[in-house]
């Protein structure tokens, strides 16, 4: 459903290849704030505060299963992917139940499936999540501190519709009439968001925007994603990376693209984190387990990238434009991050 | 070696997709035009013509307000300058965000699906998140189209195990406006 290529060719420069680099670049997967702009991510140093998220169990009869599988026991799986996550620390715990039933810069990160405004009115939105950031250095946390960088979550709610259907126990037909959406799939993707990831444009990225019934497990995409944001980066990591850059410019013009997705595919089978979590589980299925997946980047206003998170492998680089499925609007803060209109799409898919 | 992705890469992709009748961006299903017109109070082409945020009197949530001149009824009556309510946004050092959102500038036209916000009186609300939000852009030949940005998804219909194509794509003005006329009878 791609549009007609048009325009330009382009012509596609591999900088490096599996080179650890030293220079900063921000994966395409974060959330940014300006000015800077910086990458969004929680504080937690010793001189954050500790981050903890609330329930409110209440649920409607919009949620079935939940004798069999309790919403706090799926939004405890959910939390957990991404906390087990490989290469990554994040001390993030459950906190005590809360009564709120609605969405506020209160010090409260609460997971609500009875909040309603807006957002709840239509069957068509299952999920919003929405996070606090400092805009600035020395802005109260509602922890009784002031925040250390900008870009520093300071609060973030995860608010379920209660006009949707949903299961604690996997999903069926979501959206269509009459089926039940996976709480646990919907769940993992907004705290990714939780976390300060944006949208991928990996296909098989927990946090591509379109998500099949059934999608618990992260993907490498979302790994290299997660490591990318200073301060999440585990000590030792459990399985060693690397990372590839280059520059995206228009061919002749040699003028630079703003806003290619750039991802590194695998062009073998060998899977480290395989070895390392056993292998894919099946919805629903125990354990945590790291799908093989291609890993993605977007360039920055000079056409320049940087993937990083790439285990030992080999890889093809591949540029091509945000336009269909995955557009500007889906990762609609990056470009204003970034002090431009939208991302480029003027130009075909590449590959090398 | 350089290659140019065909059409049998195009098919993987949608293949890929076919499966995923869910839109995450925040979290949301795709609506047809027919179904975002059901569920508007108005319909209306419109030009964005000032944007702030601000917090509310609580100070616990920020919204975006955008001030529309309407050019153009295709359904309901509204007036001549609606706002529109989004959440989120940037106001005293600091920026609440939700995924998917995209904020408007001033200058930008769109056809707009809207209810009257429950959250805010005298306040519009986009439907469908922002589903009901299709920027006009004129495109290299010089046509005018509409897209709300998430077209382009194919839809698995578990009932006849087929794949179709999700109806609220881009397409031209003319026919978005004559698809919600239809729909608005």
């Amino acid at each position: 459903m791609r549009r007609i290529r048009q325009y330009k060719w382009l012509l596609f420069l591999l900088g490096g290849v599996l080179a650890v680099l030293a220079v900063p670049a921000f994966s395409y997967l974060s959330e940014l704030t300006t000015p800077g702009p910086q990458q969004d991510r929680w504080d937690f140093s010793s001189a954050g505060f500790a981050v903890q998220w609330q329930i409110n169990p209440a649920i409607g009869s919009n949620i079935s299963n939940n004798g069999t599988v309790s919403v706090t026991q799926v939004i405890q799986a959910a939390f957990n992917t991404w906390i087990t996550a490989p290469n990554v620390t994040m001390p993030i715990t459950e906190g005590t139940q809360s009564n709120k039933t609605a969405a506020a810069f209160d010090g409260i990160n609460l997971i609500c499936f009875v909040c309603t405004g807006d957002f709840s009115k239509e069957a068509s939105t299952l999920a919003v999540t929405i996070s606090t950031s400092a805009n600035a250095v020395g802005q109260a946390t509602m922890h009784g501190s002031n925040s250390n960088f900008v870009g520093q979550i300071l609060d973030a709610d995860i608010l379920f519709s209660p006009s949707v259907a949903l299961s604690t126990t996997g999903g069926n037909n979501c959206g269509q009439s009459g089926g039940q959406c996976d709480l646990q799939t919907i769940a993992t993707h907004e705290i990714g968001h939780f976390l300060g990831l944006d949208h991928s444009g990996v296909v098989a990225a927990m946090m591509f925007p379109f998500a099949p019934d059934c999608r618990q497990t992260l993907s490498w995409d979302d790994v290299a994603g997660l490591a990318n944001i200073p301060g999440y980066t585990a000590a030792t990591p459990v399985v060693s990376t690397g990372s590839i850059s280059g520059t995206v410019t228009f061919a002749g013009a040699n003028t630079p693209v703003f806003g290619a997705h750039v991802y590194a595919g695998s062009t073998t089978t060998a899977d480290p984190y395989t070895l390392v979590f056993g292998n894919a589980s099946t919805c629903g299925a125990a354990g945590t387990t790291i799908r093989k997946s291609s890993v993605g980047a977007m360039t920055l206003p000079n056409g320049t990238y940087t993937i990083t998170g790439l285990p030992a492998d080999s890889y093809i680089i591949t540029a091509e434009p945000l336009d269909l499925p995955v557009t500007n609007d889906d990762v609609s803060g990056y470009p204003s991050a970034e002090g431009q209109s939208a991302v480029q799409t003027n130009f075909t898919t590449r590959w090398h | 070696v350089k290659l140019t992705r065909g059409p049998a890469a195009r098919l993987i992709v949608a293949l890929a997709l076919a499966t995923s009748s869910m839109l995450m961006a925040t979290t949301v299903i795709p609506m047809s035009v027919e179904d975002l017109t059901s569920a508007a109070s108005d319909v209306v082409e419109a030009r964005a013509t000032q944007s702030w945020s601000q917090w509310d009197a609580q100070h616990t949530r920020i919204s975006t307000y955008t001030r529309f001149q309407v050019t153009r009824r295709l359904k309901g009556s509204a007036p001549l300058a609606v706002v529109v309510r989004q959440m989120g946004g940037s106001a005293g050092g600091y920026t609440q965000k939700v995924a998917g959102v995209r904020y408007w500038r001033a200058g930008e036209d769109s056809v707009l699906f809207l209810r009257p916000s429950v959250e805010e009186s005298g306040m519009m609300a986009v439907v469908g998140l922002m589903q009901g939000n299709f920027k006009i852009v004129r495109s290299a030949t010089g046509e005018i189209r509409a897209t709300n940005g998430i077209s382009g998804v194919s839809t698995w219909n578990a009932a006849s195990k087929t794949i179709g194509t999700y109806s609220g794509t881009g397409m031209s003005l003319a026919e978005l406006e004559k698809r919600v006329r239809q729909a608005a009878k």
